[in-house]
């Protein structure tokens, strides 16, 4: 049983820089194909971590096994100083609480509104009367860039990058610590994908929010992230800032960060 | 046991409770001019402040509100502040908060730069209840417009493919077969074997006390060659073939396949609805035949049994007892509901809009509306029969 200084302890903001979320020796195999192999890694309270890497590099299985919604063929990850891997599905309720994701396409619930996509979480999980929760839910739209109109339209009457923003709207309808994005600016234009990498940035800033973002976006990578994820051949191929992983001489990240894309977006920065 | 699973859901409850802070509960309290807030002002643990700011009696014209006892806040706390203190000043007050720190001003700040958005939220439009009737009715004339427009589009479809047999794709009308067919029979097969025998022993009931044993073969042979095998094949058919007709037209539609189709120059009536129409007007007078005579099997089967009537008076009885004409005005509806099970089932996946719920949704009244349609049809077909004496 939990004692009265746990409760303390987990609910007290988590000191900047302290590390809430770990992972041990994470493999994941799919038959005999083996995507994710040997993982370490740590997510740090107040940063933005950027997990890139090619097309069928493991980076969105690592996110959905952090996000606690794939269980790893083995490895241990620890969430909030907990070992997940001992719990069982029900135990880690309470933990995905203080998690939320915003999935690629959106996943908004197709026959709800978004005012209601984004009430659902704290109609389920408060005690709230409906009013207020629907104020708290217009707070979130609001805070995730949506105008008030679009809270009563359908996702099927929403584009691309309103989607998005209504995923995210309801990825921090109930406060989480950790947010888990997914490819937050593949397929939007450029003018949106700016736009939301100036979200993750506010959210960061006014909700302290701690980001993980599986991203293909040079240009998210060099504003956004403080800190990058390289994954390749299902390997952690380099970790640290961009300005570290441009530098190194690593051939994976020579690769992938002087392509014409990769400079590209590395000079505009500079500039 | 039973002492232990309540002991181990408490355990849980305390976990769940201590995780979320709900043990320290938040807490508010005013004395004169002065608030106080206390504990953890988290969204999980907000109902009963919710319910004292609403009716908390603020006495005096200045007020402060003591925010330093606060562990902990998130933006439903702050919003609920932030609500009171609007709420206050709106109604002439002078609130002024003590022992902010930096974080909770900051998020004062985020929720009060957003107020305007939470004045109403806006609902989507709900229509009065005479017009959602006028709405209903005129989307139904519509769609009944559209099928017949689509009825005509296969017929034109139908008819220059016939001019060309060659063109029709007889690979896809064979799986056809083989999935809306062959796949059915035990299923078919089963259903009718055991409606054959319900018949036999619900007439022969009634029969065995007038003696008139023999004419349990009329009621079973009648019943089931004329009637009932072909509504129940057409009716299990419809459940089961015509829902994967729309359901799969209708992901390809969701998934923009149908588009792709067209824009390689394929017109989707001819490489998607064609064969399916062809397989299945083939298809269910077949299993009409294979439920006829499991249908009758049963019936044999039970009459022997509760009867006492062998096998071969039995059949001697059914020769005399059903014509020529009965088996073909049986046999004769099939085609005529797998027509329509095929044209309702693929119209209603052209029919899917948007996401994966409007599959389900158009599955479901594909589903419905074909059975309909085959009661009505077989109901349409018994009055012209009798009218013309088959």
């Amino acid at each position: 049983m939990l004692t009265e200084s746990d409760s303390i302890s987990l609910h007290s903001q988590p000191r900047q820089g302290e590390c809430i979320l770990l992972a041990r020796n994470l493999v994941q195999d799919f038959g005999s194909k083996r995507v994710l192999d040997d993982i370490n890694m740590q997510l740090n309270s107040g940063e933005v971590l950027a997990v890139v890497g090619g097309s069928g590099s493991g980076k969105s299985t690592l996110m959905r096994q952090l996000a606690l919604l794939q269980v790893p063929t083995s490895g241990e990850i620890q969430v909030f100083g907990k070992n997940v891997s001992a719990m069982g599905e029900f135990r880690t309720l309470p933990l995905r609480r203080r998690m939320g994701v915003m999935f690629q396409h959106g996943a908004l619930f197709g026959d709800l509104t978004v005012l209601e996509n984004v009430s659902l979480p704290l109609r389920e999980h408060t005690g709230l009367s409906l009013e207020t929760v629907e104020q708290i839910a217009m707070l979130k739209i609001a805070l995730a860039g949506l105008e008030p109109d679009a809270a009563a339209l359908f996702p099927s009457q929403l584009s691309g990058g309103m989607r998005k923003r209504a995923a995210v709207a309801r990825g921090i309808a109930l406060d989480p610590e950790i947010l888990f994005l997914d490819e937050p600016s593949s397929g939007l234009d450029p003018i949106s994908a700016d736009a939301m990498d100036d979200l993750v940035l506010h959210l960061k800033k006014t909700l302290g929010l701690t980001i993980l973002m599986v991203t293909h976006d040079m240009d998210s990578l060099w504003r956004v992230a403080d800190r990058v994820l390289l994954l390749a051949d299902s390997r952690i191929a380099a970790e640290g800032t961009i300005h570290d992983l441009v530098e190194s001489g690593n051939a994976v990240a020579q690769q992938f960060f002087h392509g014409p894309r990769g400079r590209a977006a590395g000079a505009s920065h500079d500039q | 046991m039973s002492s232990v699973l309540p002991r181990c859901r408490g355990l849980l409850m305390d976990s769940i409770r201590a995780q979320h802070g709900m043990g320290n509960q938040a807490g508010f309290s005013i004395e004169g001019s002065r608030a106080s807030c206390t504990g953890n002002w988290l969204a999980a643990n907000l109902h009963d402040v919710e319910k004292q700011l609403l009716h908390a009696q603020w006495s005096a014209d200045r007020v402060q509100i003591d925010l330093g006892q606060i562990s902990s806040l998130d933006t439903a706390g702050a919003w609920l502040i932030q609500r009171t203190i609007n709420s206050l000043e709106a109604s002439g007050m002078q609130v002024s908060l003590v022992g902010t720190d930096e974080r909770t001003s900051q998020l004062l700040a985020l929720v009060k730069a957003r107020s305007e958005s939470t004045r109403e939220p806006p609902k989507p439009y709900q229509p009065h209840f005479l017009e959602s009737v006028g709405r209903k009715a005129a989307s139904q004339f519509q769609q009944l417009f559209e099928f017949l427009v689509f009825i005509g589009k296969l017929a034109f479809v139908f008819s220059q493919s016939a001019l060309r047999p060659w063109r029709i794709r007889w690979p896809l009308v064979v799986k056809e077969l083989q999935n809306a067919g062959v796949n059915a029979l035990p299923i078919v097969g089963l259903l009718s074997f055991l409606i054959g025998i319900v018949i036999a022993y619900q007439g022969g009931v009634v029969l065995r006390d007038y003696g008139a044993n023999i004419y349990v073969a009329d009621i079973v042979g009648l019943s089931m060659v004329r009637e009932l095998a072909p509504l129940i094949t057409a009716i299990i058919v419809a459940g089961r073939t015509g829902s994967a007709y729309t359901a799969q037209i209708g992901t390809m539609m969701v998934t923009e396949e149908v588009d792709a189709l067209r824009s390689i120059g394929v017109a989707p009536l001819e490489m998607l609805v064609l064969p399916k129409l062809i397989a299945l007007v083939i298809a269910l007078p077949l299993l009409t035949v294979f439920a006829d005579v499991l249908g009758l099997l049963g019936g044999m089967l039970m009459s022997a049994s509760m009867l006492d009537l062998n096998s071969v008076t039995f059949i001697n009885r059914l020769s005399e007892a059903l014509s020529l004409n009965s088996y073909l005005s049986g046999i004769g509806k099939a085609p005529v509901f797998a027509a329509v099970i095929a044209a309702v089932g693929c119209f209603q996946g052209f029919r899917v809009f948007g996401s994966a719920e409007s599959v389900g949704r158009q599955t479901t009244i594909s589903v419905v509306q074909s059975i309909f349609l085959v009661i009505i049809i077989d109901a349409v077909f018994s009055i012209a029969f009798s009218r013309l004496g088959i």
